[in-house]
């Protein structure tokens, strides 16, 4: 059994199924120009999976607020302070971006009418989303093999029992047929060795959300007033084959991935926020199930010059990453993250925060 | 650093029709790396006159309207190159 290797193997069995069993509570609010009854309805609360997508909750929604509904059709979406939620963003993620202090339940709002189309693209409920999953498979496929023909191959029973796998969150079914397309776990004990034939790159999508410089307490991040103010940005992490043994460090891929960001020493925010299993900050974390033993670092504090962190910082601190609803403990080897706190289209998606010393309207990163 | 850098740089999209969507009289553009992948889409539509068309990269899928084409270059650029698929109906699903 897979559980019984934990200790050694690069995928951990409870890692995935706490990542799968993931739940953002959702408050759901019908907007003021969709109710046409008196008193208006109740809020909807539901759980809302982090590895899910907004449309997939839409039938039970829908169903809650059907009495009370105009007549006619139009696409339905979802609002947070203002801001049109992009629906193939996964939810755990939209949670970990938008919501910088963890808001529980999360108050969305929900419209059945007026589609932003000029900041969303066209969704037509789960048949986009499925679209949407299994184009980011195949990209991540490509990333990972340098071909998408594992994906392009699965037969059309393989690639709808897998899509079901996932909107239902059933990780046993998922893994069936997962593992037969040969996407991972990169480097089994996380370790880089030179013996391994070639380098291999991890399919990585990043969040950078602006933040001010100054802000101490995450109550008081201003929100998300568009997605201008976030870069998203794809960009795998590649894994150089180094002289003997070594772990890469989340820190170290960061610094690689977002050398314009993590240039001067990051000064996060101390987290007192209950967030699930965290790694508690710069302990030695040994003997845990979930977290790996502690390890070597790849590079021990980049030492970049003064004046390049000055020329490439402007100003940016990281203030704080979240990968899963956990702020990861940036010492935890780069491979560990992404063989277990991925989501199930074999991208790991992470969430930076990066102070801004000035705020640009309309500056993009 | 290089990614610096690589917001300025543009990239060569080489556009090939699948089936029987219309040719191209040039079939290779330079698009700056920072635009997004709703660009090149936007782009393509107006060059051929058609709203309804599907995009691939590399025969194989469909990038999303956001992803960056500096992104899209580093990720799936083959030869200097970033190869979109078009078609006028759904070529690989």
């Amino acid at each position: 059994m897979a559980a019984q290797r934990d200790d050694e193997a690069g995928w951990s069995a409870e890692a995935a199924r706490r990542v799968w069993g993931g739940a953002v509570p959702l408050q759901v609010h019908l907007h003021d120009a969709d109710v046409t009854t008196l008193p208006p309805p109740p809020p909807f609360l539901t759980l809302g999976p982090r590895i899910g997508y907004l449309p997939l909750l839409v039938p039970i929604i829908k169903a809650h607020f059907s009495s009370t509904l105009p007549p006619g059709i139009d696409t339905v979406w979802f609002e947070y302070k203002g801001l049109p939620l992009k629906w193939y963003i996964p939810i755990g993620v939209l949670y970990d971006l938008l919501c910088a202090d963890p808001e529980r339940p999360w108050n969305l709002t929900v419209h059945f009418r007026g589609y932003p189309s000029e900041i969303l693209t066209p969704c037509d409920g789960e048949d986009s989303v499925k679209w949407s999953y299994m184009n980011s498979l195949k990209e991540a496929a490509f990333i990972i093999t340098g071909n998408s023909k594992n994906v392009m191959n699965m037969s059309q029973a393989d690639q709808g029992a897998l899509w079901q796998s996932v909107m239902k969150g059933n990780l046993d079914g998922y893994m069936n047929i997962s593992t037969r397309l040969k996407l991972g776990p990169f480097e089994e004990d996380c370790l880089v060795r030179t013996s391994s034939v070639e380098g291999h790159r991890v399919p990585v999508r990043l969040y950078v959300r602006s933040v001010q410089e100054d802000l101490y307490d995450l109550e008081d991040a201003l929100p998300v007033g568009d997605w201008e103010s976030i870069s998203y940005i794809n960009r795998p992490f590649e894994v150089r084959r180094e002289e003997g043994r070594s772990y890469i460090t989340l820190e170290h891929a960061l610094k690689t991935l977002l050398p314009e960001f993590f240039s001067s020493k990051a000064s996060r925010i101390p987290d007192d926020s209950e967030t699930a299993p965290q790694a508690p900050d710069s302990a030695p974390n040994d003997d845990s199930d979930v977290t790996p033993r502690s390890c070597e670092k790849l590079e021990s504090s980049a030492s970049s010059s003064p004046q390049e962190a000055n020329v490439a910082n402007k100003g940016k601190i990281v203030k704080l990453v979240r990968v899963q609803g956990i702020e990861v403990d940036m010492d935890i080897p780069f491979l560990w993250v992404a063989n277990n706190l991925k989501n199930p289209e074999c991208y790991l998606h992470i969430c930076v925060y990066v102070g801004t010393r000035k705020r640009e309207p309309k500056d993009g990163r | 650093m290089a990614a610096v850098a690589a917001e300025q740089k543009k990239v060569v999209v080489h556009f090939r029709s699948t089936g029987n969507a219309p040719q191209l009289k040039q079939s290779k553009f330079k698009i700056g790396g920072n635009e997004k992948f709703l660009k090149i889409i936007d782009f393509l539509r107006r060059q051929i006159h058609q709203d309804t068309v599907f995009l691939y990269v590399n025969s194989a899928f469909s990038p999303n309207p956001d992803e960056l084409i500096i992104d899209l270059y580093n990720n799936f650029g083959i030869d200097g190159q970033l190869v979109v698929n078009y078609a006028s109906s759904m070529a690989w699903g």
